[in-house]
């Protein structure tokens, strides 16, 4: 009869380096797909500054993020929408939200108000009153 | 005399394998540049909505306290809007800083209103809308108007 020699022993051993390998390759993955849609819904803007903003991690209704740009072309989601059609956009989400839908109005500083105040108005034909503007921290 | 015997594959084994420890030290590397945000951190400005007009909106409506309301209206002007209070001029941001505050001290439960022309810019609004939340302000709205 053969008996295992230490030798034998140790060769049979998982390998833990292949495995931490795919483990951090997966991780990776994983973040770089959240990254890449989360960019789909946030344009590049030069966001207004503000000194009172507050950090909305905790909050976890569901957000409808409207991005303005510069000229004041809105874009729902990544897609440019016509201030017309935005009402019944947001009344059909509302719709779908049952713990109330949040509008988040990423604007450029340098868009002018007439380009916001439709949206505002928009959400307030639709039912949304839970409306927040993004900003970066003023230091 | 003894003769002292080596194993010739003893000092190979015990070298380190040095290819998977590069391996793991790259995916950290890259989980760390992956993990790290290069924008900077966005807060957010929660508001109120306040429509005017004939618009048939239904908004919710709170009791309207005894105190009058703060309304403020912006123009365009070329070194940044200009304001008013109410009826004051406040033509600088140190200047709305101030008439705010001293607006607060009295009632800081007054509603404030924000309605600047269409040609302001947002930077500007925010701003404002900013500088009430500093002043102590706690129900600051924006105001559309229903055409």
């Amino acid at each position: 009869m053969r008996l295992p020699t230490h030798a034998t022993r140790r060769d049979a051993g998982a390998n833990m380096t292949p495995m931490i390998d795919v483990v951090f390759l997966l991780i990776i993955f994983f973040l770089v797909s959240s990254h890449l849609a989360r960019q789909e819904t946030q344009a590049q803007l030069d966001l207004p500054q503000a000194a009172t903003g507050d950090n909305d991690a905790d909050d976890l209704r569901p957000r409808v993020t409207i991005n303005v740009l510069p000229a004041g072309r809105p874009l729902l989601s990544g897609v440019p929408t016509p201030v017309d059609q935005l009402a019944a956009r947001l009344r059909h989400e509302q719709s779908q939200a049952a713990a109330g839908l949040e509008v988040r109005i990423r604007t450029d500083r340098a868009a002018r108000y007439a380009a916001v105040e439709p949206i505002l108005l928009a959400c307030a034909e639709a039912g949304v009153w839970k409306v927040t503007f993004a900003v970066t921290e003023k230091r | 005399m003894k003769t002292v015997f080596r194993n010739p594959g003893a000092g190979a084994r015990l070298t380190l394998a040095m290819t998977p420890m590069i391996d793991v030290v790259f995916l950290l590397l890259i989980f760390f540049v992956c993990t790290a945000s290069f924008q900077p951190l966005e807060q957010v400005l929660p508001s109120n909505l306040v429509v005017s007009g004939a618009g048939a909106v239904n908004a919710p409506v709170e009791p309207t306290p005894e105190l009058d309301e703060v309304v403020l209206r912006g123009e365009p002007a070329p070194g940044g809007a200009a304001w008013w209070v109410n009826a004051t001029p406040c033509p600088t941001p140190a200047a709305l800083d101030t008439v705010l505050g001293s607006l607060a001290e009295i009632d800081a439960t007054l509603p404030v209103i924000i309605d600047p022309a269409g040609g302001v810019p947002m930077g500007d609004v925010i701003a404002a809308y900013d500088a009430c939340r500093r002043a102590g302000f706690l129900s600051v709205r924006f105001a559309a108007a229903a055409e």
